[in-house]
């Protein structure tokens, strides 16, 4: 709307006394009041075809700045240690914070807005999802970076990205099992505990679940059987009929 | 009819929130009244497709709400707020209002004006860019009654919506409903009967999960007359009176 469509309310031919005042306050009041999208937000606004879910996806309590900047510090004092050390810290570091960020994604307690949203018409769950996509996509690219900063780590660059699925899943099951980020937070960073140690008690070496490639296949079995277990939590049950 | 529950039920492990409860509603403003714990925010909670019923069935704006698609366009057409209203503290309250605005799927050029009208509606055109933890708690319940109505539903559910309200809020407020009231279904759950008798044109009154009474204001307060019930007002002592046969008739069994 144009600024003298703004001034009529759209009756540019309309003398002052046809002017409806409360409807060309309306107009003005809603253009000054709104929001401007983001490029981050317009650009998810296109992708999406949604512009609720594009909202919805830059209120994410886990991309808010706060997180984003404690993520990429947990993952700059990972390059520091690896380089400090010749272990690759980056790559054991990395699928345990994606994971905690996509525990906080989304469920009561999380989101503020929880329960409004699930009798929203853009589906509650479409909402979880493309919050955990932008999670893991974000967690990634600064995992990448870090793994790719800290040279000793870049053989297993790519290889902790598999196992960086699986904990992710499983933190996103038990969340929304349970119903609470922090019971996903701990399942996921538990869960990554025990496959490092494991990989260690196996052959002696801690950083045996990011090289080993014939891990990957179990690792992915297992986080479309998370996958699976968070569609069914977060299902309403059809039950009315 | 916009609202029809037949035998609708839901258990909370043994707990029985809503005991089969059957319900229609027209266009016009709902009371249901009841005392704390008797399950009013459960049986709205199912009607807002938050919460599924364990059994029985519900078919809201002639449509299943058990179903995807039916689903998703009750939820276009439906207001709702909650008991306990969550927010972003960092959101304004026109940010907030249109954040739900686009989740309700409103087309996108319509929504600065439905946002602009909400506001002005709850009497908060001069706050409107004020962030969220900046205002007072009757401030936040206008708040969240300006997203329900944002996208003018066809079906409004509105759990407590006075709680916090001044005296001169809640005189608006219930000019308000019964503006609404005049297209849409308007269902207010509160367990203050006198914004039931100023504004409802029927209410239900519920008690452990059942709707033990179900009538005009007037109904309910003949209800009370001659009784001796306990109450300050005609109303009240209709409901009182009600509340206190049902539950006699209860321990009875």
């Amino acid at each position: 709307m144009s600024g003298d469509d703004l001034l009529t309310g759209g009756h540019r031919d309309a003398g002052p006394r046809d002017v409806d005042l409360d409807r060309v306050w309306l107009g003005v009041a809603g253009q000054v009041w709104r929001r401007r999208p983001g490029p981050v937000e317009r650009a998810a606004g296109r992708l999406l075809r949604s512009p609720g879910l594009a909202r919805a996806l830059v209120t994410t309590p886990s991309l808010l700045l706060g997180w984003v900047i404690a993520t990429a510090i947990v993952l700059i004092a990972g390059v520091g240690v690896t380089l400090g050390t010749d272990q690759p810290w980056v790559a054991l570091l990395a699928p345990a914070v994606a994971a905690a960020g996509i525990a906080y994604a989304y469920g009561p307690g999380i989101d503020p807005a929880w329960e409004l949203s699930q009798s929203m018409a853009v589906s509650d769950r479409m909402v979880l999802l493309v919050r955990a996509l932008a999670v893991f996509g974000l967690n990634a690219v600064l995992g990448v970076a870090a793994s790719a900063a800290s040279g000793a780590a870049a053989a297993v660059t790519f290889g902790w990205l598999v196992p960086m699925t699986a904990v992710c899943a499983l933190a996103l099951a038990a969340a929304t099992v349970s119903r609470s980020a922090n019971v996903g937070v701990v399942a996921g960073s538990a869960g990554w505990v025990i496959a490092i140690l494991a990989g260690k008690a196996a052959d002696g070496r801690f950083t045996t679940v990011v090289t080993d490639s014939s891990l990957f296949l179990p690792y992915l079995a297992f986080a479309a059987c998370c996958c699976a277990v968070a569609l069914a939590a977060t299902r309403i049950p059809r039950g009315t009929r | 009819m916009n609202v029809e529950l037949t035998e609708l039920t839901r258990k909370f492990g043994r707990t029985r929130a809503v005991a089969g409860v059957n319900l229609e509603a027209g266009p016009g403003v709902f009371g249901l009244l009841g005392p704390n714990g008797a399950g009013k925010t459960s049986l709205l909670r199912m009607m807002a497709t938050v919460l599924p019923p364990t059994s029985g069935t519900a078919r809201l704006l002639g449509r299943d709400p058990g179903a995807y698609g039916p689903r998703r366009e009750i939820r276009r057409r439906l207001g709702y707020l909650p008991q306990t209203l969550g927010y972003y503290p960092g959101f304004t309250v026109a940010e907030f209002v249109e954040y739900f605005a686009l989740l309700k799927d409103m087309p996108p050029q319509q929504v600065p004006r439905a946002v602009a009208a909400a506001i002005e509606h709850v009497g908060l055109g001069d706050r409107a860019r004020a962030k969220l933890r900046t205002l007072s708690g009757g401030m936040l319940r206008r708040v969240g009654i300006a997203q329900a109505i944002v996208n003018e539903p066809e079906l409004l559910l509105l759990d407590e919506p006075t709680a916090g309200l001044d005296p001169e809020q809640r005189v608006a407020f219930r000019a308000l409903l019964r503006d609404f009231g005049q297209q849409a279904t308007v269902i207010v759950s509160t367990h203050l009967v006198e914004d039931v008798g100023a504004a409802c044109t029927e209410v239900a009154l519920m008690d452990a999960g059942k709707i033990v009474f179900y009538g005009t204001p007037d109904e309910l307060t003949a209800r009370g007359e001659g009784t001796g019930a306990a109450g300050d007002a005609p109303l009240e002592r209709g409901y009182s009176a009600v509340l206190t046969a049902a539950r006699s008739v209860t321990a009875a069994r």
